[in-house]
């Protein structure tokens, strides 16, 4: 794919696009080849140097904000939206998600912008009232109010999945907040094709006029230096991590807010009784499939590491390599809205792999990375390539005592599978003390309902450990005098 | 061809001139190099265990073309393919038994008692017979090279002749005091080579000059990593590492932090003492130019006499935003014609010297093969860009193919304007990875191996 793609600015309403004299050209993921103008041209239409200007979306009730996002979320349909068919067109060529998947993803992209889960969500993290207006404490304190008052947010956002572009336009809009994105160069497009939706229903709409997006080089000191200041950013909201962060790192100040949504490995868990029943292992194998194989493995709650509470005698290992074969053959049933065979090869892992399989002291192979496959150790330890896993490869590790896995735990460990039920009470604590920040079930046996159930969370739940909304707003107190004389000694006190 | 060679002892090869194994003709050279390459695979195939379960495995029962050979390559991970949790556990036997699956001698009949460090096992197994080195890449796991006293002499041999081939002196009869700006002995494959071959060719231990005079140890290097994690939990001192090598690491990291200092001041004292004489000096190239730069900086040029050489490695690996002449700014600040160069793995004897035109020439001995993505071979003819596999078929006593990281240009055609034939690789070699990604990929997925402060400083100087 050879042809160069033109990626606008997105500026407060605007569509700037590339010409003759204003034009950047990057790299894509497989190669693609983008042009957007010049980001160091445009400075001024991305950042917001005079806070004043926030107040006509601080003045804009919730209710209209929900109303209008709501209304940009029924156009994000597929079908007719042309912007989005290009995004679609864009990341499928990519290669991280197979076209099934995509699609499921475009399409719940709707379903995040209904208005009774935005409302839920706004008012469950901060509380509607505190953002339309200045909320008073119950007497005696009622001369003390406060206010939920929105920032300028810089996103360096993720691109292995495209539902990031969409939560980071909600939640800055539902904190009345000016945002700006900066896209990833493996997902250039989606916040665009969303913004561009956005100017299509009202270009004027406060909303509209407080978000923009473009892309610019990770590194790029010029772009760095001008937008990471005090005078022109509150809030900095870093997926990714270090890769994104430490470009930025220095022009840190005191004054703005980092929330760094650090890069996540997750894991499931299987208690001793699993490898009892063939029944159990069945249901164990399907859970395990759902959890690691969705979206093909690419995000950060796919299991990539299955610790297995086994012994390492040749006959307990031989019950691991069997649930290892099971969860390969699950792969092969899952629907294709949940996960699909690779596109392609991975010749890195493959070669890890093919390596340790020459060691069958050690290590036990199955499958490839085309239709999944599984690596047993045949030690409690896992494989040191285990940030390599993808393709629908897992490692299985064998533990004497799943409390033991704690200390493979810490702020990295996302998602935590578990198998069976039973085991839940005696691990839960200890896996959140250790890091741990979600634990998730992957009983039942039917994929649909699996993938449905880990995906269906009230609204307003914490992320990654945290509440990004409630972070990404100021908290200001309006003080006012109190009624009724204080005695001296209380004021002393 | 001028000199007679059998293709079933290319060991033999390594003690010709390289100008009449350079002269060797292409037709000639590629008939000898399969007969060879046929010959190395059919006596190691059941020989080596690895090799056998990997041929087994992929099917090859001989060798008829010379891509053949491909499938039954090692990839380099192969000598590391051991759990880490071994060398954490100084689980000798077990690694023992892990190193006995790619040599033909019997590691089972080593003596594995009192044994308690990574060093001592090494040098338990140089008392058995083997050379045995070690690397150590990114993540500090250390692959191991399963060489043996069987190897010696041919490598030694090359290893000379290509120093002649890449300097123009030749150390048979020429001996000079070498510079080396690192550390000394023990058995990282680089380290082990000097204390093999070089100290020798510098005309002995006292014409050998190091900056610092101790090696890292290899426990050292294989635990730096679980090292720095420990220090980061604050639990460096519960895991109960053996207190000399936390010392030892201590030493270690304070000398990287001192560095740049130690090298200018050790430099400094050895361009006044050998004013005047003929000189060897080697190194990293980053280390080398730090070492001009600065000299520069004060106005200082060496004054060696005429005839001086200069050999580097590793390109400016640890060196960044290096300016577009730093070759220039290091011949003139050491007084050099030229800068000597050579490319090669550990896991492969034959190294190749850099031509007068720039290009890195492969022996007769070590066999090129070029490879797509997929791992299908490129053609041998005019210029090719892929990931390079060497097969080597000299060593007797493990199993010389191996397919490395790297992407390599190659120039098949015998038309270097320097005169030697034989296939020659463009200068500029980058590790063969995927392109995918962007410039700036970011995903919520994964992460790199912690930083790693400890590699940082010292892995470079090794």
């Amino acid at each position: 794919m050879n042809e160069r793609v033109d990626i606008p600015i997105i500026a407060r309403g605007r569509v700037i696009n590339p010409g003759a004299d204003d034009a950047v050209e990057f790299r894509g993921r497989g190669g693609a080849g983008f042009r957007s103008p010049d980001p160091h041209k445009h400075i001024h239409d991305l950042v917001l140097g005079n806070t004043a200007l926030l107040a006509d979306l601080n003045d804009t009730r919730m209710q209209h904000i929900i109303e209008f996002l709501a209304e940009v979320g029924r156009r994000l349909q597929l079908d007719d939206n042309v912007h989005l068919q290009q995004s679609f067109a864009l990341a499928l060529r990519a290669g991280g998600l197979a076209e099934p998947i995509l699609r499921g993803v475009y399409d719940g992209m709707l379903h995040m912008f209904d208005p009774r889960a935005l409302t839920a969500l706004v008012d469950k993290t901060i509380g509607i009232a505190y953002l339309d207006g200045w909320v008073p404490g119950e007497r005696p304190y009622a001369n003390v109010r406060v206010r939920a008052i929105g920032t300028r947010q810089l996103h360096i956002t993720a691109g292995n999945v495209p539902v990031v572009a969409a939560l980071t336009v909600i939640r800055a809009a539902l904190t009345k907040s000016d945002c700006l994105i900066k896209s990833p160069s493996n997902d250039p497009l989606t916040a665009n094709a969303i913004a561009r939706t956005m100017i299509e229903v009202d270009a004027s709409h406060p909303v509209t006029r407080h978000l923009a997006v473009a892309y610019w080089k990770g590194g790029d000191e010029f772009m760095d230096s001008q937008i990471v200041r005090t005078s022109r950013i509150d809030k900095i909201t870093a997926w990714g991590g270090m890769s994104s962060v430490k470009h930025i790192q220095k022009f840190l100040s005191p004054g703005i807010d980092l929330t760094a949504l650090n890069p996540k490995y997750s894991m499931s868990i299987i208690g001793r009784e699993t490898l009892a029943s063939e029944a159990a292992m069945d249901e164990a194998a399907v859970g395990i499939a759902v959890i690691s194989g969705f979206y093909n493995q690419t995000a950060c709650a796919n299991t990539r590491i299955v610790y297995v509470e086994s012994g390492t005698d040749d006959e307990s290992l031989e019950r691991v390599v069997e649930l290892g074969r099971k969860i390969v053959a699950a792969f092969q049933t899952l629907p294709p809205v949940i996960s699909t065979p690779a596109a392609q090869r991975n010749p890195e892992l493959e070669a890890e792999m093919a390596a340790v399989a020459l060691e069958d002291d050690f290590y036990s192979v199955g499958g490839d990375t085309l239709t999944g496959g599984f690596v047993v150790s045949r030690f409690a330890d896992r494989v040191e390539f285990y940030d390599k896993l993808s393709n629908r490869v897992v490692n299985l590790v064998p533990v004497p005592d799943l409390l033991e896995v704690v200390k493979w735990c810490d702020d990295t460990t996302q998602t935590v599978g578990i198998y069976p039920e039973s085991i839940r009470d005696r691990l839960l604590n200890a896996f959140a003390l250790a890091g741990v920040q979600r634990m998730v079930p992957l009983t039942g046996g039917d994929p649909m309902k699996i993938f449905h159930d880990m995906h269906t969370l009230p609204p307003g739940m914490p992320h990654d450990g945290i509440e990004p909304m409630r972070r990404s707003v100021r908290w200001v107190i309006d003080h006012r005098p109190g009624e009724g004389a204080v005695k001296l000694s209380v004021v002393a006190a | 061809m001028a000199i007679s060679l059998l293709p079933d002892n290319p060991g033999a090869w390594t003690f010709h001139r390289f100008q009449d194994l350079y002269a060797i003709g292409r037709e000639e050279r590629e008939k000898l190099q399969l007969e060879a390459v046929r010959i190395n695979f059919a006596r190691m195939r059941n020989r080596i265990p690895a090799l056998k379960k990997l041929a087994d495995r992929q099917g090859v029962e001989r060798i008829d073309r010379i891509e053949d050979v491909l499938p039954v390559c090692f990839d380099h991970r192969v000598l590391k393919n051991y759990p880490i949790q071994i060398i954490e556990n100084r689980d000798f036997p077990k690694l023992t038994s892990w190193l006995n699956k790619l040599t033909a001698h019997d590691l089972s009949r080593v003596d594995l008692s009192g044994l308690t460090t990574i060093e001592e096992w090494l040098r338990r197994l140089e008392a058995f017979g083997m050379l045995v080195t070690y690397s150590s890449g990114t993540t500090g796991k250390l692959s191991f090279v399963p060489r043996s006293i069987d190897e010696f002499g041919a490598w030694r041999a090359h290893f000379f002749n290509v120093n002649h081939a890449a300097n123009g002196v030749n150390p048979y009869t020429t001996k000079l005091p070498t510079f080396f700006p690192g550390y000394r002995g023990g058995y990282q494959t680089m380290l082990k080579m000097m204390s093999l071959f070089n100290v020798e060719m510098a005309g002995g231990p006292e014409h050998y000059h190091t900056l610092y005079n101790s090696h890292i140890p290899a426990d050292l290097m294989a635990l730096s990593g679980r090292m720095q994690s420990a220090e980061d939990k604050g639990e460096i001192e519960r895991l109960g590492f053996d207190p000399a090598l936390l010392e030892q690491r201590r030493t270690m990291l304070e000398q990287g932090r001192r560095k740049d200092q130690d090298l200018q001041a050790w430099f400094s004292k050895l361009i006044q003492q050998f004013k005047g004489q003929r000189v060897k000096i080697g190194g990293t190239f980053a280390d080398l130019y730090r070492v001009a730069r600065a000299g520069l900086d004060q106005g200082m040029r060496c004054e060696f006499a005429p005839g001086s050489i200069l050999t580097g490695g590793g390109g400016m690996k640890g060196y960044k935003d290096a300016p577009a002449d730093w070759e220039d700014q290091v011949k003139t600040f050491f007084g050099v014609a030229r800068l000597g160069n050579q490319y090669g793995f550990s896991e492969n004897i034959g190294n190749a010297p850099l031509c007068d035109a720039g290009f890195f020439h492969f022996m007769p001995y070590t066999v090129p093969i070029l490879m797509d993505a997929d791992g299908k071979a490129l053609p041998s003819a005019g210029v090719q860009k892929g990931r390079l596999a060497l097969v080597d078929p000299i060593p007797t006593s493990y199993w010389g193919g191996f397919v490395s990281g790297d992407e390599v240009t190659m120039h098949w055609e015998e038309d270097c304007p320097c005169g030697w034939k034989g296939p020659r690789a463009a200068k500029t070699i980058r590790r063969f990875a995927e392109s995918e990604g962007g410039d700036d990929k970011i995903t919520c997925a994964g992460s790199q191996q912690a930083y790693n402060e400890f590699m940082e400083f010292v892995a470079g100087d090794a």
